[in-house]
């Protein structure tokens, strides 16, 4: 029976099976297929010759499932633990449901919010100056985190089990919290660079000794503030999703009608 | 400049890749990402590499969309917009119109992306079936299946896109020029709404000081992006080791220090 248990090494096997969380998405019950998929290894190690035990297993956790695929480790790592505890299968279901939002929301404001976005800018100026450093950087950067993020967050269900939660998002916490504001920093820095927005209004203007002198509204634009155009542009959008809530077509459709229109009557360039 | 039947192949199979990354959350469907690629097998980094950046940030907000919605899918530009901006440009279209031509495909995809996980539901209860018969191949048959349909999609897309690029040529030749000038203009305003809507997500109001510290870091003092990197992390480590003592007040102070050293 000893080899029925599961090693530190069946645990770090399924962390990596996040990877495969989201293999068998769809609308019914997201990423439940792909949970009991992760679990399938360890759960067929534990129950090596008994196909009732198993097959009860992976039907209980067939149910709607949905969090973030780069702390989900952390779930089935603590679920793994439970289950070779004998803790009653209610009590499992409900720790891994209550962990599902949390770790969703940690997780897609640390992915999705912070790092994705800073790689992103970061990667794409450098692309713009025609560096292949770009993508690979973004790539390899945004990868290697998500790899220690997974493999760190199922160690740490593995060894401290239930109420490690409360400390992890505090830590958490600010982690994401720094990590905003450089995102924040960056992002609005490149929309001001990425945006680009000039006008090529010119009149000629009289001066007074009676010679005549061209003046370009950008210019004068540019002495107000520089990349006006661009922050006011960006500005709109920001206040129409905001404040109007529009939806992203309306927004591509409003931009592209907006720059066609004002290019034909030459007004922006 | 015409694609060969090899490269076509090439492409299908790295968007299969790209697009089945997605689901693996391996960051390959991105714009960045596909269009070096597309621009590494046709030949023409330097245009895959600009096509990337544009596209990658008018498309970064759309990866953060709420509450479950599918977003146009970035293979539009990535793939399809890098493959009209490589070959045709010769005709006068450039990254910005490529990206504003790309933009319905993106749309298109999304829609494939939503019916393959309507179409997937049937999944779970091929699952279930499966395992009532204790057939465990099949439940991790079924378990896997949403995965090789995302690479089957994104190949027949990629190698679509390249094998009848010509016929995409054809079409957009018939475009006036005022309309392609127009579109390329658009297409460099279309990074705001990527910007804007991440900032909407992201820009609380204790985060404002960081918005103007960027916009001051670029648009008056012209720092390189990894020096506004920098200076972001400094004032945000500042920030971190005072927030026991100053609070929220100490934010604003750092904001007017840095002003003042300008």
């Amino acid at each position: 029976m000893v080899s029925n248990k599961l090693q530190k090494n069946d645990y770090i096997k399924t962390s990596l099976r996040a990877y495969f969380l989201q293999n068998g998405f769809n609308y019914g019950n997201y990423q439940g297929l792909g949970y009991a998929n992760m679990l399938f290894p360890a759960l067929r190690k534990m129950y090596k010759d008994d196909d009732d035990q198993l097959q009860a297993a992976l039907k209980e956790n067939l149910e709607f499932f949905n969090t973030n695929l780069h702390f989900v480790p952390f779930i089935t790592s603590l679920h793994l633990v439970m289950l070779e505890n004998n803790t009653p299968a209610k009590e499992i279901r409900s720790i891994k449901m209550a962990l599902m939002g949390p770790l969703a929301g940690i997780g897609d404001s640390l992915a999705q919010f912070c790092l994705a976005p800073l790689f992103a800018t970061i990667g794409a100026s450098l692309a713009q100056d025609g560096m292949i450093m770009g993508p690979v950087l973004f790539f390899v950067a945004m990868n290697a985190i998500l790899l220690a993020v997974k493999v760190l967050t199922g160690l740490w269900g593995y060894k401290l089990g239930t109420n490690i939660i409360a400390s992890l998002s505090e830590k958490m916490e600010i982690i994401s919290n720094i990590a905003s504001m450089i995102g924040v920093t960056v992002i609005s820095g490149l929309a001001v660079n990425f945006v680009k927005i000039t006008t090529p209004i010119r009149y000629v203007a009289n001066m007074p000794d009676n010679q005549q002198k061209i003046v370009a509204i950008q210019d004068m634009v540019d002495a107000i503030a520089p990349k006006l155009l661009p922050v006011l542009f960006t500005g709109l959008i920001f206040y129409l999703i905001k404040v109007k809530k529009w939806s992203t077509y309306k927004l591509v459709i409003l931009t592209i009608v907006l720059g066609i229109a004002l290019s034909v009557l030459q007004l922006i360039a | 400049m015409t694609i060969s039947l090899f490269q076509c192949v090439l492409i299908g199979l790295w968007s299969g890749f790209c697009l089945a990354g997605m689901l693996f959350g391996i960051y390959t469907n991105r714009c960045l990402v596909m269009a070096a690629g597309v621009g590494l097998i046709l030949g023409d980094l330097p245009t895959g590499l600009a096509m990337g950046a544009v596209g990658e940030l008018a498309f970064m907000g759309f990866g953060v969309s709420q509450g479950g919605s599918v977003p146009p899918n970035p293979m539009g530009p990535g793939i399809v917009g890098t493959i009209i901006a490589i070959t045709m440009k010769d005709s006068g279209i450039d990254v910005g119109s490529a990206l504003a031509l790309s933009f319905p495909f993106a749309v298109a995809f999304q829609f494939v992306i939503t019916a393959t996980y309507t179409f997937a539901t049937t999944l779970t209860e091929t699952a279930y079936k499966a395992l009532d018969r204790k057939d465990f191949k099949g439940f991790r048959l079924a378990a896997n299946a949403t995965i090789w349909v995302f690479a089957a999609v994104g190949f027949l897309i990629g190698f679509g896109g390249a094998f009848s690029s010509e016929g995409l040529q054809k079409l957009i030749s018939f475009i006036p020029g005022w309309l392609s000038t127009g579109l390329g203009v658009s297409g460099k305003m279309l990074p705001a709404i990527g910007f804007a809507m991440i900032l909407n997500v992201m820009a609380k109001r204790e985060l404002i000081p960081f918005v103007l510290l960027g916009y001051i870091a670029i648009a008056y003092l012209n720092l390189p992006v990894m020096g506004v990197a920098v200076l972001g992390t400094a004032v945000a480590l500042m920030v971190f080791f005072h927030a026991g003592r100053g609070g929220d007040s100490f934010v604003e102070e750092v904001e007017v220090e840095f002003e003042d050293g300008i």
